[in-house]
């Protein structure tokens, strides 16, 4: 396992500059192949020199780094409220099994609803503004942060709790020393799953009616057929998931720089 | 509180101690428990152990051993019987509790891990822990640099000896210890043995020491417990093997091989061919 890993790793630190952007070139070398001179195909596909042109024109007029900053502020925003507000909720259901097993079918409920289902209702509870899109990313992150950090909660390690029981800690004490750090593990792959979903649901709130943002670039030039529009959007999308979840990994690899032995 | 001498010396008493465990709803459903629901997990302990005394308990894996440590350090609560603790000053006995496999806490440095006591108890300061870790690394031979390092950078031994030296720092009375060598290979033991031995001898605490390895126990203990399948102490064999004996000197005693072929006898009987 290790010998073959460690060969992976060496052959792609050497050559990972090239091997890793292969796929993508070969994917629009056959794009570009097959959209080429043929008008029909490019008003479908788009094509990759449409899509640079459209990306120059977007970037240069701003409007690209302005909708990619909206969206990224809402999936943010709600990210930290649902991660923060679940793990709290979830982390606190360790001091009673009675509420955590009564909040425990309105938790599934929550995780459960598709977020398309509430965003008609959270838009117009909270406007078309950036409120209704933050919301929705909050509802599509605080379940999952609520699950996690709570099953972290409850898989500590039974010789921790036996050890501060008998130093005679207290049940706060022995929240604070062991149950939050030990759950960390879990409230940060709660991140890297939420970080997806505030995405989606900042996404899916734009798209349904928003004045600004990805979503909204995205709508607006799929109903006037502008495809290299759509694309450089998506290509946003995907740039955004990307750095936010590198982000997650550098915070990760700080925050439990003891696991690396 | 005060009483005579000799008692005043005790560290611990369990009289008339039982204990069964509440059948879960789960086993009791597929009928495993069935058979143990009447009986006592532990019954009948009555146990007296002094300060600088080490006692083993020997006994077949399943027999309640560790059941009785989990009850003397407050994990379960008796179900009929007494357990005292009894320090002697105006502070409340403390326990020390070593477990087969430490129980460090991973994220935390080894000085950081030493330093719960610190974090635990309002009336140690950190510059007092501080020093009382330096002294307590230079009775295990340990070097200071570990203080940095994980939990997971250190050796078994080293991680026993670290969760010694955790458990030293709320100054116990009582030492219970729950096969707590056996997961180290044989001079590793050895030396722990010998370094956790005078200990409790020099510092005058009492040790209470769980554990199915017969050498071991003759070699540490100044009484060995025999503790039978229904959770019974049933015999007790006191080792007598010099004034100033170690772990190590004792196994060359003469005495040390008749001792163990007792122990080996009796224990036979109990737990069958």
């Amino acid at each position: 396992m290790t010998s073959s890993k460690n060969l992976a790793q060496r052959v792609l630190g050497r050559a990972g500059l090239i091997l890793y952007p292969l796929p993508l070139l070969i994917f629009i070398l056959i794009w570009y192949v097959l959209t080429k001179d043929n008008p029909d195909r490019q008003f479908i596909f788009s094509s990759p020199l449409q899509v640079w042109q459209a990306f120059i024109k977007l970037a240069a007029s701003g409007e690209l780094l302005k909708n990619t900053g909206v969206t990224v502020f809402e999936a943010l925003s709600g990210f930290l409220l649902g991660t923060t507000c679940g793990a709290i909720v979830g982390l606190s259901f360790w001091y009673s099994k009675i509420v955590a097993r009564i909040a425990h079918p309105y938790i599934t409920a929550l995780a459960t609803i598709p977020i398309f289902a509430l965003a008609p209702v959270v838009i117009s509870w909270f406007g078309i503004g950036i409120w209704s899109k933050i919301m929705l990313a909050f509802l599509s992150t605080v379940a999952v942060a609520i699950v996690q950090s709570y099953q972290g909660a409850m898989s500590i390690e039974p010789r921790f709790l036996q050890l501060m029981h008998v130093a005679g800690a207290s049940r706060w004490q022995i929240f604070r020393i062991v149950v939050v750090p030990s759950s960390f593990i879990w409230v940060l792959n709660a991140m890297r799953l939420n970080i997806g979903l505030a995405l989606l649901g900042a996404f899916i709130g734009e798209f349904i009616s928003s004045e600004e943002g990805l979503g909204c670039m995205i709508v607006r030039a799929s109903s006037l057929f502008d495809m290299a529009t759509v694309f450089v959007g998506i290509g946003a999308l995907i740039v955004v998931a990307l750095v936010l979840t590198a982000l997650i990994d550098q915070l990760e690899r700080r925050l439990l720089s003891w696991r690396r032995n | 509180m005060n009483s005579n001498a000799p008692a005043s010396s005790n560290v611990l008493r369990v009289v008339e101690l039982h204990f069964k465990y509440a059948p879960s709803p789960e086993k009791l459903k597929a009928g495993g428990q069935t058979k143990s629901l009447s009986a006592w997990t532990v019954q009948n302990i009555d146990l007296t152990v002094r300060a600088g005394e080490i006692v083993c308990i020997l006994g077949a894996s399943g027999c309640g051993k560790s059941t009785l440590l989990h009850l003397i350090a407050g994990l379960l609560s008796p179900g009929q019987g007494t357990i005292e603790l009894l320090s002697g000053g105006a502070q409340q006995g403390r326990i020390g509790y070593i477990f087969q496999q430490d129980a460090l806490f991973p994220w935390r440095t080894v000085h950081s891990n030493i330093m719960l006591a610190a974090d635990l108890l309002p009336d140690l300061s950190h510059t007092e822990a501080d020093q009382l870790i330096k002294q307590y690394l230079r009775t295990f031979n340990l070097n200071e640099t570990i203080l940095k390092q994980y939990p997971s950078e250190l050796s078994g031994g080293m991680r026993q000896r670290v969760s010694i030296i955790q458990s030293l720092m709320f100054n116990p009375t009582l030492f219970l210890l729950d096969e707590p060598f056996s997961a180290l290979d044989f001079f590793t033991k050895l030396k722990l043995e010998t370094e956790f031995y005078q200990l409790v001898k020099e510092k005058n605490k009492a040790a209470i020491i769980v554990t199915h390895d017969i050498e071991e126990s003759v070699a540490m203990a100044d009484r060995v417990l025999l503790m039978n399948e229904d959770g019974r102490l049933s015999k007790e064999f006191k080792i007598d093997l010099g004034q100033d004996r170690s772990p190590q000197s004792a196994r060359g005693n003469p005495a040390f091989a008749s001792y163990y072929n007792d122990i080996w006898a009796e224990l036979k009987a109990v737990i069958g061919p």
